[in-house]
């Protein structure tokens, strides 16, 4: 509901013959500085929190310490030692998830004319592959868009009509940004996938 | 660019009906004037989305209701957030509810009010007031209706029975028909159009009856107590006794077929009474036409549409005087009787002697039917009321001469009245609208609509005022969590020949009405 504003466009069009349409909720460029503050911030504690974990395996006497002396000095530090178990592994359980959290959606459609389309959602999570699929050109029966019920609202979405299958394979379905983008969307896909009438 | 309307209504197609076929007919024909329609209603099995009907008709089939309507929550304000996130997305200026039973159309124009909507109720049945089940519906009426602004209802007898269940101000209580397609109730002989001007009398009739052919008498009715299948089973014995050349044609299905179906067996009429059970709407046209008279034995109705297509058909009908139906025809087309049984036996006799001695030009009614009914009809006079809740006739002109809405007797002496008479009229009637809930331009402020709600009774006022209360803070925290900038517009059905002078459609509400007034005074 908030993110749906924030959703922006970038198309990319290296050849004639293709071109990518990328939606994402991930801030401007100008704030590409705060984007690696932040990133390097994530690290950095994902890091800490694996030590901790491993320093609490070593007090168990893992049989680790041997091979890695410096950190073992670590170990000996009071803190990983007293806390018990129980907190611990949740806690870093939920740190790690957090930290590995993307924080933004991207989502995209690449269009080749010849060959197909191919719409990918990027996952949740850092470290873990987006979801893609392609639809070779030969299957593609239509490009539309329509509107839907979602929630408690009605929102616009486009969708691929691919031979043989029931149900149509929705394009962005995550963010499902506004009218205006899908449309240009629309517009900037039929015009790339098939051979202008000349 | 004329209005951007959403009927609401629980009734629509796929489901068949009266109802159903009203609202598709004359938001079609709105469509036609150029206005733009959508309509809201729940969904059906399989039939859920955003659908587009001929036309560029919206159609919102919505399955949030279905959920909470199978458990019994009451769905007072969970409709509320689709309903306006619908309403947003498409600029509608005017929600217009069908239908006394709808609970979405109650939602609808409690909800719309609260957006500050204008706000049209039409009513298509009668209701009685003494049993458990009227007096909760008739209370659920008058909340909805406190604060509406206005009211159609089908005949002048359905208006009287709203007026009454829902306390309105008869001024603000129009009475508008429903109509027929004629072109699809053609008489048997014409499959072609009809020739122009009235037939000469000389001229061959396509039925002319000898005193011993046969006469069919077509029923084509739901088979329910209120629509008098009791009083049919008991005059078709007596009917069939006292005239040898008729046969009967039942078409229809409901809880009374076993009773009629008992009688013939007692009687033994087979042969003489063909029951055809359910038919479908398109279907009624040629069941029609193969009878001669239309036997309507209904104890309610609030119009009766089947009879005027009997007649557009060609039939000579015979009916009882009950609700709306003494409205609907002229006296020459049909046959009278009281809702009892020696009556109609009395009147159905009447009808077959008079068709045997020729005396009834059957084979005009249908050129006459066309001309009093038709939707185009319909959507104009309806237009007009929008026209009148949304500020663009000015109050003399809508309420005092009611000629084409109400078909009242007030003159147009009002409308002629000059201008310092209705600034003083108009200031004396604000302090009566606050409470009173006089249409007009109503006022949306949250207090007077409380004052209105508030006049519904001892506790029901209070329970309203309640709702009114909770609708509006959930309004608020909507307008908080779903922002409308958020709101994505929908495009409006490219028209083929407003799409010139509709270039400009970011505009809204008054502006656009004044701009249109002007235009259709020129």
């Amino acid at each position: 509901m908030f993110g749906q504003s924030q959703t922006s466009l970038h198309t990319h069009r290296p050849t004639p013959t293709t071109a990518s349409f990328t939606v994402s909720t991930r801030s401007s460029k100008s704030k590409a500085f705060l984007t690696y503050v932040s990133l390097i911030l994530r690290l950095i504690c994902g890091l800490f929190v694996i030590l901790v974990v491993w320093t609490k395996c070593q007090t168990f006497g893992m049989g680790i310490r041997a091979w890695l002396p410096t950190l073992g000095r670590f170990a000996q530090l009071e803190v990983p030692s007293r806390l018990p178990w129980r907190y611990l592994l949740p806690g870093a359980c939920a740190v790690i998830w957090t930290v590995s959290r993307r924080g933004y959606t991207e989502e995209s459609l690449l269009v080749l004319r010849g060959l197909g389309m191919q719409v990918s959602s990027s996952s949740a999570a850092y470290l873990s592959a987006p979801v893609t699929r392609f639809i070779p050109t030969t299957s593609i029966q239509d490009i539309f868009i329509h509107e839907a019920f979602k929630g408690f609202e009605v929102r616009f979405y486009l969708a691929i009509v691919v031979e043989g299958e029931e149900d149509t394979v929705v394009v962005f379905p995550n963010l499902l940004p506004k009218r205006q983008i899908l449309e240009e969307v629309w517009r900037g896909a039929k015009a790339c996938l098939y051979e202008p009438k000349s | 660019m004329g209005y951007t309307i959403a009927m609401a209504c629980d009734f629509f197609y796929p489901q068949p009906g009266g109802v159903e076929s009203h609202i598709y007919q004359l938001s079609s024909k709105l469509i036609d004037r150029g206005h733009k329609v959508i309509i809201i209603t729940h969904a059906y099995k399989g039939r859920a989305g955003v659908r587009y009907l001929t036309n560029g008709l919206k159609v919102y089939h919505v399955p949030f209701l279905v959920i909470f309507r199978e458990s019994t929550f009451p769905t007072v304000f969970s409709f509320f957030p689709i309903f306006r996130n619908i309403i947003l997305r498409e600029r509608i200026e005017i929600v217009h509810g069908h239908a006394s039973l709808s609970s979405i159309c109650h939602e609808a124009i409690l909800h719309a009010r609260t957006m500050g909507l204008r706000t049209v109720f039409t009513d298509h049945s009668l209701f009685g007031f003494a049993d458990a089940a009227s007096i909760l519906t008739n209370k659920l009426l008058k909340f909805t209706l406190s604060d509406v602004d206005h009211v159609i209802c089908v005949s002048h007898t359905c208006k009287e029975n709203t007026v009454l269940r829902a306390s309105l101000d008869p001024l603000m209580v129009s009475v508008i028909p429903n109509a027929v397609v004629a072109d699809n109730f053609r008489p048997l002989s014409d499959s072609h159009p009809p020739p122009e001007g009235p037939l000469p009398p000389s001229s061959p009739q396509p039925h002319r009856l000898s005193p011993n052919s046969t006469i069919t008498i077509v029923v084509i009715s739901r088979l329910f107590y209120n629509k008098g299948t009791d009083l049919l089973i008991a005059a078709i014995p007596r009917i069939l006794a006292v005239h040898p050349h008729v046969r009967f044609i039942i078409a229809g299905s409901g809880p009374k077929s076993i009773d009629l179906e008992q009688m013939i067996e007692r009687n033994v009429l087979q042969d003489r009474v063909e029951l055809l059970g359910p038919i479908r709407h398109e279907e009624v046209r040629d069941v029609m036409v193969r009878g001669q008279i239309y036997l309507h034995p209904s104890l309610t109705e609030a119009f009766g549409t089947v009879i005027v297509e009997a007649a557009s058909c060609g039939l000579y009908v015979v009916c009882t005087r009950v609700g709306g139906i003494p409205e609907v025809l002229p006296e020459h087309m049909t046959v009278f009787a009281k809702p009892e049984e020696d009556d109609l036996v009395v009147a159905t006799g009447t009808a077959i002697a008079a068709l045997r001695a020729n005396k009834v030009r059957t084979e005009r009614f249908h050129e006459q039917v066309r001309m009093m009914y038709s939707w185009t009809d319909v959507a104009e006079r309806t237009e007009r009321v929008y026209d009148g809740i949304s500020g663009v006739l000015s109050e003399e002109e809508f309420y005092g001469y009611r000629g084409g809405v109400g078909g009242g007797v007030v003159g147009g002496a009002a409308a002629i009245a000059g201008n310092s008479n209705s600034n003083s009229k108009s200031n004396s009637s604000e302090a009566w609208n606050a409470t009173k809930g006089r249409a007009g331009v109503q006022s949306f402020a949250l207090i007077d609509r409380l004052k209105r709600y508030y006049g519904c009774g001892i506790w029901a006022g209070k329970l309203f005022c309640l709702c009114v209360v909770v609708d509006y803070l959930l309004f608020i925290f909507l307008e908080l969590w779903f922002p409308r900038a958020n709101i994505d517009v929908a495009r409006d059905w490219p028209k083929k020949k407003m799409a010139a002078a509709g270039a400009e459609q970011a505009e809204l509400g008054r502006k656009r009405s004044a701009r249109y007034r002007e235009k259709r005074r020129e």
